[in-house]
């Protein structure tokens, strides 16, 4: 009787954990299957794209690769270049003056401080766009078109960025630490980057990913504000490809340039999701 | 040298809308004092620290002990009167500039950098070549034997060897006051003892003037020179622990310091041949020539007092104050015997003398000599000698 229970309450087990495994690896197909289907696409010729969809591989990798490398109409590894320099710096400035904004509101006590992160907040709710109008009016205005520090210096107000980091400072800064750092000798500027900027390591590393991958994205600014083009980046050339007349019109080349397009935001994300990674201020203080 | 020196200092929380809610809960526990300026913390707080002496603030939490010790480091802003440090006014200095050091309740440890590191820090700061930064660091490392950890980082440290680590980033710097912040109170009961033993050897070991906040009257009574005893923002007394245990300024000093409690008796004081007498119900006692002198020196009349005895000075004897033994607590050489007096609780104290026995449900008669009886006024509380 006994025997036959336990063998139940096993089998159970089992199945509840097959459910569970295969709930896991769909999931993982699903984010995956874009990414393979991407890899696939771009092996194929623009003829077999006109056909009917298999999942085969086309067997022309090489061969987009080749097209889109010397496309003569635009200049991969240039707009790489460009994309690079542009999503790189924001995500650095970025994170870096939200995590000095947060420091700020999260440490110091001043007059006005609730209405600064009210404010602050309420910047989020306006929509991009909205603001981006008479930012392009403006940038048009000075003449200061064709300039990638235009796409990067707006960055540094990030309210999104600057609340997650605020959120995080909350739950992992004891202020002990701060005021210890302050009895150590250390200037306020000091306690910021030799303290806290290394407690905040994980905090800065998602936050560099997600704003890395949003600038290398961001097709709608670059396009209204690059017109040159020495100064494009990978979403302006993409679309470009994608646009040019039916005589050029290459379907493989554009899902070969989509799957770089990628790339450099894939060795991104491996080199700083290393750390992100739970416990870093264990240790420190009681608890 | 390091004096340090406090001149009527006061502290005042300044009413802000963030902060309003939770003054008004701080008020509400502490009983501390709310003017229109904000809630007061601490006033009229003047005390001389002698060089290399060892200070110990005590009181309840919300006496205004870590604030005091907060305002001498300069992480707090003084509201009103002096600090000095070395006969220099401090108090606008920051606390990087005042060389003195601090040792967090909560250890502050920098987690991303190694014990050696967390040493070295305020060193670095102070741009001290390497050697000289290594031979310090390893000679604080000695002094509080965790030289075996220096390159750990601090979460792969017990409990009191990370408070051990927060003592050697302190002393590492030779520092003219070493401020300590309730270092134990996060240590389990053993090793606040050995921790307590260790800060002893330590003291002796490094030669500087030490301000230790607790609100545990065990560290306090092994540990300072004096000790100050604190209630609501307000100095209560200053003394050496023996003075403060055998005089006990006021009601609250005597029933905070000392271990049991001591026991409250409802009492009258009275003279009788020109000695002054103090009776509990039918019990008499004769106070001794010392009180004596004082209370006529003072001009004490009879009166309705509180007498204090302390649960020791309790002696199972005929004729005493009589009581009924609730609980019996065999401690090794004595027994806590928890008393039933009339409706209200008492302790006593009394040796085993080898023999076991259990007074549980016993009537007992306790006695006391005049010696050790204290008088408190039951209008404002206040030790009648003083």
């Amino acid at each position: 009787m006994k025997t036959t229970r336990n063998e139940k309450a096993k089998l159970s087990l089992v199945l509840s954990r097959v459910l569970a495994y295969g709930f896991i690896v769909f999931l993982c197909f699903l984010c995956l299957f874009c990414f393979i289907l991407l890899v696939l696409m771009a092996s194929k010729s623009n003829s077999q794209l006109q056909g009917a969809f298999s999942l085969r591989w086309g067997g022309n990798f090489l061969t987009n690769l080749k097209n889109a490398w010397n496309d003569a109409s635009i200049n991969i590894p240039r707009g790489m270049v460009n994309s690079f320099i542009v999503a790189m710096t924001s995500a650095v400035i970025t994170t870096y003056f939200s995590a000095l904004t947060a420091y700020g509101v999260h440490v110091y006590n001043f007059k006005g401080k609730n209405f600064v992160f009210t404010f602050i907040m309420a910047i989020m709710v306006i929509p991009s766009q909205v603001s981006a109008v008479g930012f392009i009016q403006l940038a048009y205005k000075f003449g200061l078109t064709n300039k990638l520090w235009l796409l990067i210096v707006p960055g540094i107000a990030a309210p999104v960025v600057f609340f997650y980091m605020k959120q995080y400072l909350e739950s992992v800064l004891p202020l002990d630490m701060v005021e210890a750092a302050r009895m150590d000798g250390s200037n306020e500027f000091r306690i910021f980057n030799e303290i806290v900027l290394p407690i905040m390591k994980p905090a800065v590393a998602v936050q560099m990913i997600f704003s890395f991958v949003s600038s290398w994205n961001n097709f709608f600014m670059p396009a209204l504000l690059l017109t040159k083009e020495q100064y494009k980046t990978v979403p302006i050339m993409i679309a470009q490809l994608r646009s040019a007349d039916y005589s050029k019109f290459d379907m493989g080349k554009v899902f070969m340039f989509i799957l770089l397009a990628i790339l450099p935001v894939m060795i991104v994300y491996m080199f700083l999701s290393r750390f992100i990674i739970k416990g870093v201020t264990s240790g420190s203080v009681k608890g | 040298m390091s004096e340090v020196t406090l001149k009527n200092v006061k502290k005042i929380y300044p009413f802000t809308e963030a902060r309003k809610d939770q003054k008004t809960d701080a008020h509400r526990i502490a009983h501390l004092q709310i003017t229109d300026e904000g809630v007061i913390a601490v006033q009229e707080f003047s005390l001389d620290i002698a060089d290399k002496e060892f200070i110990v603030l005590v009181g309840p939490s919300g006496c205004g002990k870590s604030t005091t010790l907060r305002m001498i480091a300069g992480l707090e802003e003084i509201s009103s009167g002096e600090l000095y440090i070395d006969g220099e006014y401090m108090n606008d200095v920051a606390p990087k500039d005042r060389d003195i050091a601090m040792v967090f309740q909560s250890y502050a440890l920098y987690p991303h950098m190694t014990v050696y590191d967390n040493m070295a820090y305020s060193l670095k700061i102070k741009r001290t070549p390497k050697k000289e930064i290594d031979r310090k660091v390893r000679e604080a490392a000695e002094i509080l034997d965790i030289t075996q950890y220096l390159q750990r980082k601090p979460k792969a440290l017990s409990g009191g060897q990370r408070q051990r680590v927060a003592i050697g980033r302190a002393i590492v710097r030779d520092p003219k006051v070493l401020l300590m912040d309730e270092p134990l109170s996060n240590l389990d009961a053993k090793l606040r003892n050995q921790m307590r033993a260790e800060l002893i050897k330590l003291r002796k070991r490094i030669n500087t003037t030490f301000i230790y906040v607790t609100h545990d009257q065990t560290e306090a009574m092994t540990l300072g020179d004096r000790i100050v005893v604190m209630k609501d923002g307000f100095i209560q007394q200053i003394g050496t622990p023996q003075e403060v245990y055998d005089h006990p300024s006021n009601l609250f000093v005597s029933g905070f310091i000392g271990t049991p409690q001591m026991n409250y008796f409802d009492a009258r004081l009275e003279k009788e041949g020109g000695n002054y007498v103090v009776k509990v119900k039918d019990y008499k006692v004769v106070l001794d020539d010392e009180k004596q002198a004082r209370l006529a020196a003072k001009g004490v009349e009879p009166c309705d007092v509180t007498l204090g005895v302390r649960p020791d000075n309790m002696v199972l004897g005929e004729g005493g104050i009589k009581g009924r033994v609730e609980v019996s607590e065999l401690m090794g050489p004595s027994c806590h015997l928890h008393l039933d007096i009339d409706g209200k609780d008492a302790i006593a104290i009394v040796p085993t003398e080898g023999k076991a026995k259990d007074y549980t449900n016993m009537d007992v008669s306790l006695t006391f000599t005049g010696s050790v009886c204290h008088l408190f006024s039951k209008e404002d509380e206040h030790n009648l000698e003083f």
